[in-house]
């Protein structure tokens, strides 16, 4: 990494702010960023930006999409707490889509653990240089002097000179070779509870999200899309549409074959959003439904079991597994499934797109605007880079405005008409043209000599995989897309994996926390069945199946997740839980994903056919915590998006088609619901990981296994109460 | 000749806005196109998330089914006009419990929360849960809500 002085380059011209003060910009080696998987390439270069006015305000830029989960507060903080800088003074902004930012794609749980370290270099670099502009001013040497809440101040006479009067005489100092970063116990804001840089605004209304962009002359548009993937349109009556008042234009949009391209549809366009949904509804439009139309969810699902219930295809093994099948003392078999979920972000899709001669610019919530520049690339016949956009605020996302369908439709209606528009998704859309979690079937067989030591495991897990995007042939999940259950912790000397066939027939995406979703559930729950079955408690079972890991690289990894583990074990009161009332238990569960420990002990009441969950203990283990109160929430919310999940919500298709169409028939989780979330945060030393997606995987098997202890009955099937639509 | 054609009003935020929209628009929409309140969000169209939460007289109302033509000189609050400075309480004690995650239907939930505190100063648990029940937080803030509920319920007590 290199840190460099972008004071007197053209960077300001281009981040629209004033020229004047101190500019930091880091340079990265050019495949430093690259994480396997999740960055095709890292771009270039520039990726954290500081500019200090001479007034002393700094900005400091978030390269990465702000979706709720505080990123744009916890990167900044780390700048902050490293330069010495006054939150206070600190103005956080959006960086636009620009390589300079370094990699902006915003997804597994990757941002802290990507960041962390260049945005720190960056902090301190400023203010070496301060300090240098400082010892110049005085006379003295740079070793007299020191940085403290946005001043620097003379050791030898405590003098003090504000950020702001040093920033153009530090442009012009040299840049440290290697910045000394902060030991842990001088940090200022890591670590620390931060409030979120931009809450102020929410709470009064004044946050600018995606779907509030204002442009003068912007028309509204609406959209109704082809139900089932690879349909067409075959016949469509504009009359009744055209008639409203207020009503300009109906667009086709034609199904556009790339990934994140549209799936195709009908647009409106109108004087405002309401008049174009009403004429959405005048539309009589036939479609061409294509062979999707087969598909039927409940039958699929069927399907998939026959088919994890019987030998499929081999993905990874280990020993030798029909040995020690047929010399085991107990032989348990199972099988978990889990339906297709729809994100189901407050904010449905929205962006605005004006499309002219010579630009093209977009304002959108999105994940990834690294993408919506290739695909309105592709789409347009232009350069990407000369696709500008504007990254807004999402409210929310969970994986779903990674893909950018929507911006794409806008595109079309605006090079149509030449007008700057603003596309809002119904939720009824949102809902039904969606990238959903992977609908799922899981068997598992294990075998376990007399002390209740697991020796033998096979595990089929059949479910379309998100490489189906890319490649719709794809007849199963591949090896790769069984990697986490590969290298599971659970130490399991002969072990077989296989992948059941499962071909997509809908558009298949990320939904937060992926495939940790079904395989958390999947081990989870197992393993707390075989506890039962060996006449062990789930915690030593458990803590038995991660010792018996002998693997010498997934050492450090059995013993922070049986450490997390402990840690709710103890605080929900494990150890008494023979002492509950009757009809309550608590279940655990532990689980490794995106490189961050979260266990969870849930306590709940079963009375009747109700589940109430009482309370839940959460325990993370994530390295270094950025933000305490951020790392906080992150796991509230998953506990809440872990409950609809376990309980709730599915998406059915019938003929193709999507059945949902809004939050009655997709009930997420309510405040009625919430149980009491405790979070439990390892103090550590380790590089920081991320937090976003984590916490969803060990609910649902902790609350399963909750229930078992509370009633008896033993829930396989996600969600465990599905409502009939 | 059309009702919209004889110059009603409604009052925003404690100034007259002319109704100058087809009487069924819904009021989400007159405010967040026509007048350019974005602060009430769109978040269902059928009053199953009140993301669009409003006050009419008072009174929480879900202004994404509530046409413009029952509102004819009513009073209609949104979250911009909730308080002079952004400090009702309410306001104050979602800052005090960092509740916001996205924050998207949190202008809703701050207005059903302020109606629900109008009427019932000193809400128990259960009756917050209740009151609040219409109002989804995806992100799953839930907890921090009602905690931030119970505080500005103890603020106003206090002030009473």
């Amino acid at each position: 990494m290199s840190v460099f002085n972008a004071s007197r380059r053209d960077f300001l011209k281009t981040a629209g702010v004033a020229t004047g003060g101190l500019v930091i910009g880091v340079a990265l080696p050019a495949n430093a960023l690259v994480e396997k998987g999740i960055f095709k390439d890292s771009g270039t270069n520039l990726n954290a930006f500081i500019h200090l006015a001479d007034n002393g305000d700094t900005i400091i830029y978030c390269g990465r999409c702000e979706m709720g989960q505080g990123i744009s507060t916890a990167l900044p903080s780390a700048v902050a707490d490293e330069m010495e800088a006054d939150w206070l003074r600190v103005i956080v902004k959006q960086g636009d889509a620009d390589e300079k930012f370094g990699p902006q794609a915003t997804g597994g749980s990757a941002s802290i653990r990507v960041m962390y370290q260049p945005m720190r270099e960056a902090g301190a670099t400023a203010k070496a240089m301060l300090i240098a502009a400082a010892a110049k001013v005085w006379k003295t040497s740079p070793d007299n002097c020191f940085a403290q809440s946005h001043f620097v101040i003379n050791k030898s006479n405590q003098q003090k000179l504000g950020f702001g009067d040093l920033a153009s005489i530090a442009a012009n100092m040299p840049i440290p070779e290697k910045p000394t970063l902060k030991k842990k116990s001088d940090f200022n804001y890591i670590g620390k509870k931060l409030p979120r840089h931009d809450q102020g605004e929410v709470v009064i209304g004044k946050r600018i999200y995606g779907v509030d962009t204002k442009l003068p002359g912007l028309k509204y548009a609406a959209i109704v899309h082809c139900p089932v993937l690879g349909g067409s349109l075959k016949n469509l009556d504009k009359t009744d549409a055209l008639k409203l008042k207020g009503v300009s234009n109906v667009v086709e949009i034609p199904r556009f074959d790339v990934p994140f391209g549209s799936i195709g549809g009908v647009a409106v366009v109108a004087d405002n959003s309401w008049t174009a949904q009403q004429a959405i509804k005048k539309l009589k439009i036939e479609w061409h439904l294509g062979e999707n139309a087969i598909y039927n969810t409940k039958e699929y699902k069927q399907q998939l079991v026959a088919n994890v219930e019987k030998p499929a295809t081999l993905a990874a093994e280990r020993g030798d597994l029909d040995k020690a099948f047929k010399s085991a003392k107990h032989k348990i078999t199972a099988t978990y499934t889990g339906g297709h979920l729809s994100h189901a972000p407050m904010e449905p899709n929205a962006s605005v797109v004006w499309v002219q001669k010579d630009s093209c610019e977009v304002w959108a919530s999105t994940q990834s605007p690294v993408d919506i520049q290739k695909v309105l690339g592709q789409y347009l016949k232009r350069d990407p880079k000369d696709i500008v956009v504007h990254v807004a605020m999402a409210g929310g996302a969970f994986g779903r405005k990674f893909k950018c369908d929507y911006v794409h439709e806008a595109a079309v209606i605006s090079e149509k008409t030449g007008e700057p528009i603003q596309l809002i998704w119904s939720r009824e859309e949102d809902m039904r043209t969606g990238y959903y979690h992977s609908i799922n079937a899981q068997h598992i067989e294990a075998s376990m000599d007399e002390q209740g030591n697991v020796t033998g495991w096979l595990h089929r897990a059949a479910f379309p995989s998100i490489s189906s995007l890319f490649d719709p042939s794809l007849e199963r999940a591949s090896a790769d897309s069984l990697g986490e259950v590969t290298n599971h912790l659970f130490g399991v000397e002969n072990f077989r994996a296989e992948s059941g066939d499962a071909k997509a027939h809908t558009r298949i995406g990320w939904y937060r926390a992926v495939y940790a979703i079904f395989y958390g559930f999947a081990f989870g729950t197992f393993a707390d069945e075989l506890a039962y079955k060996a006449g062990k408690d789930s915690l030593s079972f458990v803590n038995q199946l991660l010792d018996n890991n002998h693997n010498e690289k997934q050492q450090a990894q059995i013993q922070r997740a049986k450490a997390v583990l402990a840690v709710v074990a103890n605080k929900s009161d494990w150890h008494k839980r023979s002492t509950l009332p009757k009809g309550q238990g608590i279940g655990l569960a532990v689980h490794y994903s995106f490189r961050s420990f979260v266990a969870m002990a849930v306590h709940v009441e079963v009375k009747g056919g109700e589940i109430k969950v009482l309370n839940v203990d959460c325990a993370i283990d994530c390295g270094q915590v950025l933000n305490l109160d951020g790392a906080t929430a992150q796991m509230e919310g998953a506990v809440a998006m872990g409950m609809s999940l376990a309980l709730s919500t599915e998406i059915t298709f019938r003929e193709g088609a999507v059945v949902n169409s809004n939050f009655h028939d997709y009930p997420v989780m309510r405040i009625t619901d919430m149980p009491n979330v405790r979070v439990h945060i390892t103090d550590s030393d380790e590089s920081p990981t991320g937090l976003g997606e984590p916490g969803v995987a060990p609910f649902a098997p902790a609350l399963s296994n909750a229930v078992f202890a509370a009633s008896g009955k033993r829930y396989r099937d996600l969600p465990f109460k599905p409502l009939a639509v | 000749m059309g009702w919209q054609f004889m110059k009603q009003s409604m009052i925003i935020n404690g100034k007259t806005h002319e109704i100058n929209v087809d009487g069924d628009m819904p009021l989400l929409w007159f405010l967040r196109d026509e007048l350019e309140f974005t602060g009430t969000k769109f978040g269902c169209g059928s009053g199953l998330c009140g993301a669009c939460t409003v006050h009419v007289d008072g009174q929480a109302i879900r202004s994404c089914v509530t046409p413009v033509s029952t509102l004819v000189d009513k009073k209609v609050t949104t979250i911009e006009g909730l308080s002079e400075n952004g400090d009702h309480p309410l306001q104050k004690a979602w800052l005090n419990n960092n509740v916001p995650q996205c924050g998207y239907c949190q202008a809703g939930q701050i207005m059903n929360a302020a109606s629900l505190l109008a009427v019932n100063a000193a809400p128990t648990d259960k009756e917050i849960e209740t009151a609040m029940e219409g109002n989804i937080c995806r992100c799953g803030t839930y907890q921090r809500i009602k905690k931030a509920i119970v505080e500005a319920a103890d603020t106003l007590g206090k002030e009473a």
